[in-house]
């Protein structure tokens, strides 16, 4: 389990003035406590592309957006993606939830496909990544907005348990 | 009808400071017109996006006006973004769909649906009250203004005469144009 509770804490560190994109199961508790928050906004899209275009247009407007969508819909978001914060060369950190993660244990009667072909697509994107296992982890987004800043590209911090 | 042309000329007259953003086959036309840091062509980027990418602009610049002139084609790859157009309501955007029926940048090939679809009907269903649907000289002139003045989100979809177009081309890459926008705009907040 991740709290969602540090989670915020490490966006409001950063400055995050907008999270845009849609839940998913693993981000449930992170959404529902980011509605009533005072300073971040939460943004629904209807798919996951507009995602990233929308949080593309909020920071060249000077806010501080955030991507918290599912890998399903980032499969889907490519061209968007690609489109806006990649060739826009946008600070992005985005927060992508591992949706069958655990189907790549041996012992798994299947295997999710959304999982097998995440972590390559991301490496074919050029898009740096790490993955959030537990509370542990949770500074790694700190460190994807110093690497995103540092770039001016997009990086990726994949939810792997559920926030809470 | 409306000539394409005609009405991008007006609409350049009566600009000040707002942003505006551009698609496919206005983006050069406006160009001719204004291509200063405040024009954001959205080419080399992804179709169907600009619209979103428009209000993310209006989201954070609350108190700039952002209008965003997009094209039937654009419009129909990502009609979800009508909903969330209507969903996180910006009162400074508008949004312009051009409709032509036809991709002009790739040869007038027809759009989906280029016969019967109804874009007025579209927004009115996605949630977006003020949609104003122009075809003609007159009214486009009379609702000239409020491209800039109404309250947001408003769509006026432009009926406009079939155009060819090559391949627009922007002055400077989109990294440099897109950072050049944030500048301006965070420069003078």
């Amino acid at each position: 389990m991740l709290s969602a509770d540090k989670i915020i804490a490490a966006l409001e560190k950063r400055g995050v003035t907008h999270l845009v994109g849609v839940p998913d199961n693993g981000s449930r508790a992170l959404y529902e406590k980011l509605w009533s928050h005072d300073e971040i906004e939460v943004i629904l899209t209807s798919r996951e592309g507009e995602a990233y275009s929308l949080a593309s247009g909020l920071f060249l407007g000077g806010a501080h957006p955030l991507v918290l969508i599912q890998n399903t819909g980032f499969f889907e978001a490519g061209d968007a993606f690609r489109g806006t914060a990649y060739n826009m060369g946008i600070p992005l950190v985005m927060l992508v939830g591992y949706r069958g993660y655990k189907t790549m244990e041996p012992d798994a009667p299947r295997v999710d496909s959304a999982a097998t072909f995440f972590e390559p697509t991301l490496k074919a994107w050029n898009i740096p990544y790490t993955a959030m296992h537990g509370d542990g982890d949770i500074g790694q987004i700190d460190d994807a907005f110093a690497k995103a800043e540092e770039t001016s590209l997009p990086t990726a911090v994949l939810i792997i348990p559920e926030t809470v | 009808m409306l000539d394409k042309y005609t009405c991008l000329e007006k609409l350049a007259k009566k600009r000040t400071d707002e942003v505006v953003v551009t698609t496919m086959s206005v983006a050069m036309p406006w160009a001719r017109h204004s291509d200063g840091p405040l024009d954001f062509a959205h080419v080399e980027s992804a179709m169907g996006h600009a619209a979103d990418f428009a209000l993310g602009l209006a989201i954070a610049q609350p108190d700039r006006r952002v209008l965003c002139i997009n094209g039937d084609g654009s419009t129909l790859m990502s009609l979800g973004v009508l909903v969330t157009l209507a969903q996180r309501p910006a009162a400074n955007l508008t949004l312009v769909i051009t409709e032509n029926g036809t991709y002009e940048v790739t040869g007038s090939q027809p759009v989906p649906g280029a016969d019967f679809i109804n874009y007025e009907q579209l927004c009115r269903g996605a949630g977006l009250q003020r949609v104003y649907a122009i075809d003609n000289d007159e009214d486009f002139d009379a609702k000239l203004d409020q491209h800039f003045s109404a309250e947001g989100p408003v769509v006026f979809i432009w009926k406009i005469a079939k155009a060819q177009e090559p391949v627009p081309k922007p002055s400077k890459p989109i990294r440099e144009r897109a950072h050049r926008l944030r500048e301006t705009l965070t420069s003078s907040a």
